[in-house]
């Protein structure tokens, strides 16, 4: 993977009134932290990091932090969830040849028999990768996959260099059933049914209305 | 349709209806949600009308998540009721739903079905609503 530059600047005020004011000109509060070092507090260009952050656990270069540049991945990255903007961004420094622990997507391919519906309990493994190589994602062909079929995170084919940090038995996707005609009507049907009243509000005795 | 199987107390204050979600924000278990983009009570009948709606489109293929729960009551006085003589009635059980919520979830059918699926649940629901898809790979 490559690295991505990104300029930071030191962050000198705190709280809430300067980190939108530091939103409102277009940069991110971030922290950078591991090591065993302390956090340091910067800003980081706010159009920059959006784009960094397009790619999955990107591995960026930052400049301009107190000691030089360093290396860091995104560890937490909180965004508005309406507008999607960045509000605040967690990195961890990394080294060249360090085993970091991310989450990596899981990427179906293909499509599944017919008269199956495709389940995905897990979108995401754990794995354990080195800083400077870690995937994007893994892919799984489902290709055909009959009624009935489990792949488990163990059964995962991961890329050189990557360990499963997941447990192995945790069912990643499973193939079930549609819902056969009888199934659906009775679904349907009971649906038609009213519901029965909340007990609340069954409980509540109408005397206590007001008689005017 | 959603209920509390018990209360502790039958009736509440209303919920607050400021701010905006603190989790439940993103699509966590299916491919597809309707997220809020305004504050809410949500009734358990549009919920149940919306899940209904969902699955009638959808048909056979798929899975529906509902990722609220209508938990507070909420109470009315009668018609042509003086003010006074306590609290009103419960009437309704409501979720207190705040912008930025995924309600509802669907995985399994494509994606056109997927979204016209979700629009039609939309509908359903009392507040301008938008769909979102599952992001991957975000820290």
């Amino acid at each position: 993977m490559s690295e991505v530059r990104i300029a930071a600047e030191p962050r000198t005020e705190f709280g809430k009134g300067a980190a939108r004011r530091t939103r409102r000109a277009g940069k991110v509060p971030a922290v950078l932290y591991g090591h065993g070092t302390d956090p340091r507090h910067i800003n980081l260009p706010g159009h920059d990091l959006m784009l960094a952050l397009k790619t999955p656990n990107v591995l960026l270069r930052v400049d301009g932090v107190e000691g030089g540049s360093e290396l860091a991945i995104p560890k937490s990255v909180q965004r508005d969830p309406i507008k999607g903007f960045l509000e605040h961004v967690d990195l961890l420094l990394v080294r060249r040849g360090e085993k970091v622990s991310v989450d990596i997507a899981v990427v179906t391919t293909g499509e599944i028999a017919p008269g199956g519906v495709l389940e995905q309990p897990l979108v995401q493994v754990s794995v354990e990768a080195e800083a400077t190589r870690i995937p994007e994602s893994v892919e799984v062909d489902v290709e055909g996959m009959a009624v009935g079929t489990q792949v488990t995170a163990g059964e995962l084919r991961l890329p050189a260099g990557t360990e499963l940090v997941t447990d192995g038995e945790a069912l990643v996707l499973q193939v079930t059933a549609e819902k056969t005609a009888e199934q659906l009507e009775a679904a349907l049907e009971s649906e038609a049914q009213p519901s029965e009243p909340a007990p609340a509000a069954e409980a509540e005795a109408p005397a206590e209305r007001d008689a005017e | 349709m959603l209920i509390p199987r018990r209360v502790k107390h039958r009736k509440q204050h209303r919920p607050d209806r400021s701010g905006r979600a603190k989790g439940g924000t993103k699509v966590n278990f299916g491919e597809y949600g309707i997220q809020a983009l305004e504050h809410a009570y949500v009734t358990n009948r549009q919920i149940e009308s919306a899940r209904i709606a969902m699955t009638r489109h959808i048909r056979r293929g798929g899975k529906v998540w509902i990722n609220i729960f209508p938990d507070v009551p909420l109470t009315k006085k009668p018609a042509e009721t003086r003010m006074g003589s306590g609290k009103g009635s419960p009437e309704w059980w409501v979720a207190n739903v705040k912008p930025g919520r995924v309600m509802f979830e669907l995985a399994g059918v494509n994606e056109g079905v997927a979204r016209e699926a979700l629009r039609r649940a939309i509908h359903k629901l009392p507040m301008k609503c938008r769909v979102v898809k599952r992001e991957v790979g975000e820290a």
